[in-house]
């Protein structure tokens, strides 16, 4: 998986695990605070996501302290985390151009 | 609604269902215990949310191991893209409504018109060519001539509106997957 291909949802996981190592429904809690409540995630749709990036090596799962049924964490590894900055400064371009432009058009 | 959940979790692939299923569960379960409050359409809400994203899930994940690729295209990366590009204009659906209206309204009069009228026993005489003159023949091409540009006017004017020549801009994720 490149960067290209990261969308809003998963872009929301790794930002949620970027802070701290969290399992399934603190992610959930967790990308809902982040939108604004705007971004209801399923379980379906998470672990789908966790999945795909347990496979691409951009995430790894943790064995904290609470190891109890159905709390298994996740973190960012190395490579998800660098992947991470390069997907933030890719947005935060994004953003710069953006703001330029709508700049210029109400001038 | 527990089983309900679980019955979806066993549409998925078994090595999936092995490695996730117990815990989707647990957080399936919390999700539900959260919600024990809520009002009764945010609890549908919710519930139609959670089975149509296992539905979705199991049917991604089979795609995954039938076609045997090593990512499958999880969340439709371009889905959301259609959607804000292509629309009709909202006044669309109301401007054809009144038409519909009009045209009925239109007939029910011409029939109320028709009935209205004594019965003719003698028939309309069939239109003479020589009713009409140069003059006049030239109006109604040139009449026909107008409205057939109004009429193309308005069609393009509404494909315009509706976004359509936008769909030479779309790029879609089978490209990009071939670029990458």
């Amino acid at each position: 998986m490149n960067t290209a291909s990261i969308t809003e949802p998963v872009l929301l996981i790794l930002l949620s695990l970027a802070k701290r190592p969290r399992h399934g429904y603190a992610i959930l809690q967790d990308t809902l605070e982040m939108s604004d409540g705007r971004m209801r995630l399923s379980t379906g749709t998470l672990y789908g996501a966790l999945n795909r990036l347990l496979k691409e090596g951009w995430i790894e799962r943790y064995d904290g302290d609470d190891q109890s049924r159905g709390k298994q964490s996740y973190r960012l590894t190395a490579a998800g985390r660098r992947n991470l900055q390069v997907e933030v400064s890719r947005l935060k371009h994004l953003a710069r151009v953006a703001g330029l432009r709508v700049a210029r058009k109400e001038t | 609604m527990l089983r309900l959940y679980r019955s979806l979790l066993a549409l998925y692939p078994a090595p999936y269902r092995r490695e996730y299923a117990d815990e989707m569960l647990s957080v399936l379960a919390q999700v539900e215990g959260n919600a024990a409050h809520a009002t009764a359409w945010s609890k549908i809400s919710l519930r139609t949310r959670e089975a149509t994203g296992l539905l979705l899930g199991a049917l991604v994940e089979h795609a995954r191991y039938i076609t045997g690729l090593p990512v499958a295209p999880v969340l439709f990366p371009r889905r959301s893209r259609m959607r804000s590009e292509f629309r009709f204009p909202k006044a669309t659906p109301i401007l054809m409504t009144v038409i519909l209206v009009a045209v009925i309204m239109a007939i029910e009069k011409a029939k109320a018109i028709s009935d209205s009228l004594p019965p003719s026993s003698t028939p309309i005489p069939p239109i003479q060519p020589e009713h009409f003159s140069t003059v006049t023949t030239f109006l109604v091409i040139l009449a026909l001539a107008f409205s057939s540009a109004v009429i193309g006017w308005l069609v393009t004017f509404t494909l315009r509106r509706s976004g359509v020549q936008r769909f030479s801009d779309v790029h879609t994720g089978a490209n990009e997957v071939r670029k990458s």
